[in-house]
């Protein structure tokens, strides 16, 4: 067989273009098999009226497409069917799903806003009550020290064994008072300042015990609530106490002296 | 969901049709719907008419991927046949046949000239089958385009069947080498 004839003979382009017989067709299929020439000449017209078609192409209105894939929608595969599905549902029912959202959301927000600002004022409340309370606590602890101060001074006070030597003003026109509370077992000396007036900020009133017609330093007095623990004195004719600089001098100031009172 | 691709080979795409993939179909539409609404616009002459076509041409395209044999030649082949037959179908149908008569009806009343075939002429493939000489012109136009076989042909023009066959097959090459870059 003349296979150049054959391909020459137009039998080739009727069959791509759907115009063969149904011998011609048959014949052809067998040849093509045998002679790849027949093949390829087969495939270059194919090639060639493809490319002269898309060539020569006239564009469809948008809505055919639309239609189309409108109405094979079910047939497309399952999981780009979905992701379709989730673009879909945009209808009214959305926007209200969506419109009951933002305003679920302003709410939300406000009482956010509500609740933080309570909570502030709360916090800066308690962070007050904490403060009082420590400063409660602290004066109470004062208080408590002072009480068993004060009962421990009347327990003195009331022990017979410990002599009381109030001490008189000796300045004219002055209604000074102090007691002297001596033990005589231990020989420690208690100061009571009843009714003195306050000591100047560079000055301090000092206690001196008269031994043998001579002052001796009992100790100075200090801010003490209740009774001041004042020096040892073994013993003493007479105590007095005088306004001196801070810190106390070697003998008193006579003339500063403001109380005295005598042992017995 | 697939990566989008810009390209895809011709067994890709068969491949991925079968697959059922909505992606690669727009694809394979975007790539090829304006080619074979040229081929159908040829055949049924009306553009709306061509739309309606082309929509079903798709359909079948769809739903009939797997009886696609590559061996016997190429997917867009294998389309243009499909879209070629429906047309012809479309063409000789009974309604078809009865707006024809009626567009013509008023044609004539109005001398408005039947246009839209002549414009038909001068796209896609009829194009081309319409710069071949005369003899040759119409055997294709009456096969092709009209999906008359050789028999009635002979019948029609009063031209012996054997010269019908030689005829189409010269004209054939002649639009092989028209066609051919």
């Amino acid at each position: 067989m003349d296979i150049r004839a054959y391909i020459e003979s137009g039998v080739i382009e009727s069959w791509v273009l759907g115009m063969a017989s149904a011998e011609e067709a048959a014949e052809l299929e067998r040849l093509r098999v045998l002679h790849p020439e027949i093949n390829q000449a087969i495939d270059a017209f194919e090639a060639s009226l493809e490319r002269t078609a898309l060539a020569g192409a006239t564009q469809p209105p948008v809505y055919v497409k639309q239609e189309l894939f409108t109405q094979l929608a079910g047939e497309f595969k399952q999981e780009e069917a979905r992701t379709r599905v989730v673009t879909m549902p945009a209808g009214r029912f959305a926007k209200y799903i969506a419109a009951a959202a933002i305003i679920l959301l302003v709410i939300s927000a406000s009482m956010n806003l509500y609740f933080y600002n309570r909570f502030q004022s709360a916090n800066t409340a308690y962070q007050a009550l904490l403060v009082e309370k420590t400063s409660l606590i602290a004066t109470n602890h004062d208080i408590q020290v002072k009480a068993l101060d004060m009962y421990q001074s009347m327990q003195m006070m009331s022990d017979p064994s410990v002599a009381k030597i109030p001490m008189v003003t000796v300045r004219a026109n002055e209604n000074n008072l102090a007691t002297v509370f001596w033990d005589t077992r231990t020989k420690d000396v208690y100061l009571m300042p009843n009714k003195m007036p306050p000591a100047p900020g560079d000055k301090q009133y000092q206690l001196w015990a008269i031994v043998d017609g001579k002052p001796v330093d009992a100790g100075m007095m200090d801010a003490c609530t209740g009774l001041c623990k004042m020096k040892n004195i073994p013993r003493a004719s007479a105590f007095a106490i005088t306004l001196e600089k801070r810190g106390g001098s070697a003998t008193p100031t006579m003339d500063q002296m403001y109380v005295m009172g005598k042992v017995g | 969901m697939e990566v989008v691709k810009t390209k895809y080979n011709e067994t890709e795409l068969v491949s991925l049709l079968r697959q059922r993939s909505q992606q690669v179909f727009s694809y394979l539409y975007d790539n090829y719907s304006g080619a074979l609404h040229s081929i159908i616009l040829n055949i049924v002459g009306e553009e709306e008419l061509a739309n309606d076509v082309l929509q079903e041409v798709f359909v079948k395209i769809w739903r009939q991927i797997d009886s696609y044999d590559s061996s016997k030649g190429r997917l867009f082949t294998w389309m243009l046949n499909i879209a070629r037959n429906a047309s012809i179908d479309t063409v000789r149908s009974k309604s078809f046949q009865n707006s024809r008569q009626n567009r013509e009806l008023t044609e004539d009343v109005y001398a408005s000239g039947g246009s839209s075939e002549t414009r038909t002429d001068q796209i896609g493939l009829r194009k081309l089958v319409h710069g071949l000489k005369e003899e040759y012109k119409v055997l294709i136009e009456l096969s092709y385009f009209q999906g008359y076989t050789q028999d009635e042909i002979s019948k029609m023009l009063s031209i012996p069947l054997g010269t019908v066959k030689t005829r189409l097959r010269t004209a054939l090459i002649q639009l092989r080498d028209v066609i051919k870059p």
